[in-house]
């Protein structure tokens, strides 16, 4: 049996776009037919159930609970991969609690896949956060998401300043995530659906919806390049090695 | 099979090249084929589609996310209406490059609605390389190329990819005649207009020149359908 792979996906810093990109996981997952489960830490609303509402299940990811219920079911779940939307404030914190239960001594033996997907916004504040979860991460797979939630440059302009930050974790690769039209963005907001749902027209109970065919078109254009970011990075790989490499064999 | 209902882009990266004139023509020409259609006319200034046929035209402004969806959100509407885009050459490069990102031409053939752009071939390097590009952009509609005779014996067509095919020829227009259809409002197919602007004696000569015009846009027709024929049952277009 494939060993099971963790996502976390956070940030300290609120508004970067963690759910966003949690959503976008959960859709590439599921193109790509890995079954996958969710959690969604901001309890007890969350925002990635209203859009993946049967994969995802609402947890405080601070109660020792629900943080059974996430990682003493990695073995027995059928979802090969379990993408955690940790909620803002809580990555160093979670990193803290996985790190005292053992679970990073595990990745590291490489009885667990684990990945994390930190998402940078354009502020110092958000970038200063890189330094402190690499701490944690060590050998695991960290991944700094520049989410281009405005037309920001994440600093490019001043080498100095961009490699002070993005040069200085070894082994930490880079993820772009390319801006969202506005209008785009706000109509999957009102429809509360996966993205590919919104791409396929199709409303929650599977009818054909009647959203904006010019709107459709950005979500879907940007998906694809979104997608083409995880593509690069072997994102299927990591989370399948031994399933692509037959899928590859097969092609070929 | 039934004519699918057909999007026409005329279209030229060059400004002055008798874009407006066609899309009227066309407009009229479809009227007279008993189509219902919409006309939507991306020019600024005077002297626009929306000027000469202002009861069909919607004037539109894909500068914006409202603008662009306002006017391709019509395009595929699946409503049997033929329709027919007048785009200005300011508009060329935001046109095209929007429709491939949002996928309009596929999205066209899954509504079964024929895409097709009605090219203006210039002998200048840009309007060649356009071309070229839009072949590249757009596999799933018909590229018809057009020239203009206006300007002259085409003796640019080598510098073109036709892959055999002979551009559609938009007929010259006597000098004299052009005085009486260019104010706005003008409709060709509106007798009682033309009887007040015209004298009978050009009359004639004008009814000559729109047969001609016509005679071209049903092989226009044919083309797109035949395109169209092949693409459904698989051999492309």
């Amino acid at each position: 049996m494939a060993k099971p792979t963790v996502i976390l996906v956070g940030a300290d810093k609120g508004g970067v776009g963690k759910t966003t990109v949690a959503r976008t996981l959960l859709d590439y997952f599921g193109a790509h037919q890995t079954p996958t489960r969710a959690f969604d830490t901001e309890s007890p609303r969350g925002t990635l159930k209203r859009f993946h509402p049967e994969q995802t299940e609402v947890v405080d990811v601070t109660a020792v609970a629900d943080q059974m219920k996430i990682f003493d079911t990695l073995g027995s779940s059928d979802a090969r991969v379990t993408v955690i939307d940790v909620r803002a404030g809580l990555l160093s914190p979670t990193l803290q609690a996985l790190s005292d239960i053992g679970f990073l001594e595990s990745a590291k033996k490489g009885q667990i896949t684990f990945a994390v997907f930190h998402i940078l916004g354009p502020s110092i504040a958000s970038l200063n956060e890189i330094a402190e979860t690499a701490r944690f991460v060590g050998d695991a797979n960290y991944f700094l998401v520049k989410n281009r939630i405005n037309d920001t440059t994440f600093f490019e302009w001043d080498p100095k300043t961009y490699n002070s930050y993005f040069k200085q974790i070894r082994g930490a690769a880079e993820i772009s995530i390319p801006k969202l039209n506005e209008m785009a963005c706000e109509q999957v907001e009102l429809a509360s659906q996966p993205f590919v749902s919104f791409i396929a027209n199709k409303d929650a109970g599977g009818q054909t919806a009647n959203y904006s065919f010019v709107l459709r078109g950005y979500v879907r254009h940007w998906l694809g390049n979104v997608w083409g970011e995880y593509d690069r990075v072997k994102l299927i790989d990591l989370v399948a090695p031994k399933l692509e490499s037959v899928r590859h064999q097969a092609a070929g | 099979m039934s004519f699918r209902n057909s999007v026409t882009i005329v279209a030229s990266p060059r400004s002055r090249v008798g874009k407006t004139l066609l899309a009227r023509l066309l407009i009229d020409f479809h009227v007279q084929e008993r189509r219902e259609v919409a006309a939507f006319d991306l020019n600024s200034g005077g002297g626009t589609l929306a000027a000469y046929v202002p009861s069909l035209t919607m004037a539109s402004d894909i500068s914006g996310t409202m603008g662009q969806m306002a006017l391709f959100d019509r395009l595929i509407a699946e409503d049997g209406v033929t329709k027919v885009v007048d785009l200005g050459h300011e508009s060329f490069e935001g046109f095209f490059s929007l429709a491939s990102k949002i996928g309009f031409a596929e999205e066209a053939h899954r509504r079964r609605i024929a895409p097709a752009i009605l090219y203006v071939i210039t002998p200048d390097a840009t309007s060649v390389e356009s071309y070229r590009r839009l072949r590249s952009l757009f596999p799933q509609a018909v590229l018809a190329p057009l020239h203009n005779e206006i300007f002259g014996v085409a003796q640019h067509r080598d510098k073109y990819e036709l892959a055999g095919k002979l551009p559609t020829q938009l007929p010259l227009l006597a000098p004299g005649l052009r005085r009486y259809i260019d104010s706005p409002p003008f409709s060709f197919t509106d007798a009682a207009m033309a009887a007040s602007r015209i004298p009978p004696a050009v009359q004639a000569e004008l009814q000559a020149w729109l047969r001609r015009v016509y005679r071209e846009f049903r092989e226009l027709d044919l083309r797109i359908l035949l395109a169209d024929l092949k693409s459904s049952i698989g051999f492309g277009s």
